[in-house]
């Protein structure tokens, strides 16, 4: 995978399991995050790999991602729009503020992305493959979790919007939709009772996103546009 | 016959034209008490007008859907005059088609805010409205085929009606956990031949025309398909039917 790929929150979690394995891959790598010193440390881990601090919710640290890979790397082949943030709430008690500080990274900030990424693409007109990190929760419901819904249904028709609009020019667009994962941010959930409710019987591991996104972005995908890939142990079959 | 929504108040949002406004006539012929929304107060005399015409009650209250406090309002205009209500079609939405490079930030705030905040605020102050008074509430969100499928040169307008459909998912199952039980459930329209339509791709036979011949029902799809089937999914026919997603698109999406 001779790429250049945009892995974003990647200093842990799924985004430090995709860029480890995109890096294994022969991909070099721009990796993304809030936290300076967390990305940093990340980072140094992998190879050909730089961390570019970033809110993802701000356009203008977009063009300076977008400008550091094509600056150090010459081009821009994928993107995995992966950095996301959750907490739940009731509907009934959720302020405007709390449901629009989420979307504004989780939904507007893949938007803002993908257009920064895209024009990046058409520089060199060779395509690309973009990957936006969805979840079960696109395509279902979970209590408490009405802003993160919005995001990522919103994530999950962005990409089949994309996926037409761009399928000319070969840059093919995807949502990926994770369910219970362990990572921080699942911590919380209990294992041993969820996974009776889960096909597979347990969680998933952040190196099973890591393979589906690595085949999405790959030339193994070249023929698939536009589709869900639902990794979550059978959760949603039932 | 008795009617299906007999003294039901229920709120439509974006009631002062297209699909909102046919839905405030046919829920009011079944019955419903209007609580018609909207920020032309115009359109909105004009729905008034055609509730009453048609023999149902209706008050207009301006409401625009991205202010919290205009929300509060609208359901303490509604408990006053009609009594706690009962449902809300949170219909009220904006579209625009642009290409991705040239779909500005601004763009993508302004249709976000009025589709997505908007449908969240609706679904947040009707639970707290339903909890309040113990109602049996129900919800239509109307998000659009293209919030099941994807258009081109419409990535924004795409993501928000993507956003309503997982929306109603989460709503549902929050709803179906309060007591009394709320439904919560999403319409799909397909091309419908209303301004939000005729304002962007013109106003004029050929091009409903072009749009009948393109759709496996050989139909323009009309505001008055809409309403009945909002009708059905606020009314108890649609008792069992909750997180649901009705597609109504003369087989569009099938195609």
């Amino acid at each position: 995978m001779g790429q250049v790929a945009i892995v974003t929150g990647a200093s842990r979690g799924l985004g430090f399991a995709i860029a480890e394995k995109f890096n294994r891959a022969g991909a070099q790598l721009i990796m993304t995050g809030l936290n300076k010193e967390r990305g940093k440390a990340a980072a140094a881990r992998l190879d050909k790999a730089v961390f570019v601090q970033a809110d993802h919710g701000s356009a203008a640290d977009w063009d300076r991602v977008v400008e550091t890979a094509t600056s150090r790397f010459g081009r821009i082949d994928t993107l995995v729009a992966n950095a996301g943030i959750t907490h739940g709430t009731p509907t009934a008690e959720m302020s405007l503020e709390e449901f629009r500080s989420l979307n504004r990274v989780n939904l507007k900030g893949c938007f803002l992305g993908l257009k920064a990424c895209v024009a990046a693409m058409r520089l060199h007109g060779q395509g690309g493959s973009i990957v936006l990190m969805s979840s079960i929760v696109g395509k279902i419901g979970i209590p408490g979790l009405i802003h993160y819904s919005a995001a990522k249904g919103g994530l999950r028709l962005m990409a089949k919007a994309a996926a037409l609009e761009l399928g000319p020019e070969k840059i093919r667009v995807n949502s990926l939709h994770p369910g219970m994962i362990r990572t921080d941010m699942t911590a919380p959930f209990p294992e041993a009772q969820m996974a009776a409710r889960i096909p597979l019987r347990k969680f998933g591991e952040p190196d099973d996103v890591a393979n589906a996104a690595l085949f999405l972005a790959s030339s193994r995908a070249q023929f698939v546009t536009g589709t869900e890939l639902v990794i979550d142990g059978g959760w949603l079959v039932q | 016959m008795s009617r299906k929504l007999e003294g039901r108040t229920i709120i439509v949002t974006g009631a002062t034209k297209g699909i909102g406004q046919a839905t405030c006539v046919t829920l009011a012929k079944e019955g419903a008490r209007i609580v018609a929304t909207g920020r032309d107060a115009g359109g909105g005399r004009a729905t008034h007008h055609l509730v009453e015409r048609a023999g149902g009650s209706c008050i207009f209250v301006t409401h625009d859907v991205r202010h919290e406090d205009e929300w509060e309002n609208v359901f303490a205009q509604a408990e006053k005059q009609f009594g706690a209500p009962v449902g809300l079609v949170n219909n009220a939405g904006t579209f625009f088609v642009k290409p991705i490079a040239e779909t500005t930030e601004a763009d993508f705030d302004s249709i976000y805010e009025i589709n997505v905040e908007g449908t969240f605020l609706g679904v947040k102050h009707a639970f707290r409205s339903f909890a309040k008074f113990r109602t049996k509430g129900a919800i239509v969100n109307v998000s659009s085929l293209m919030g099941q499928v994807g258009f081109p040169n419409a990535i924004a307008y795409c993501a928000t009606k993507g956003a309503i459909t997982a929306m109603t998912k989460t709503a549902a199952v929050e709803g179906a956990a309060m007591s009394p039980k709320v439904r919560v459930n999403s319409l799909h329209p397909g091309v419908i031949w209303t301004p939000m339509i005729t304002s962007t791709f013109g106003d004029d036979k050929a091009l409903s025309d072009a749009f009948a011949a393109d759709t496996p029902l050989k139909m323009i799809g009309l505001p008055e398909y809409m309403a009945d089937a909002i009708c059905f999914l606020i009314s108890d026919d649609a008792a069992y039917v909750t997180g649901a997603e009705l597609t109504a698109d003369g087989g569009r999406g099938a195609d």
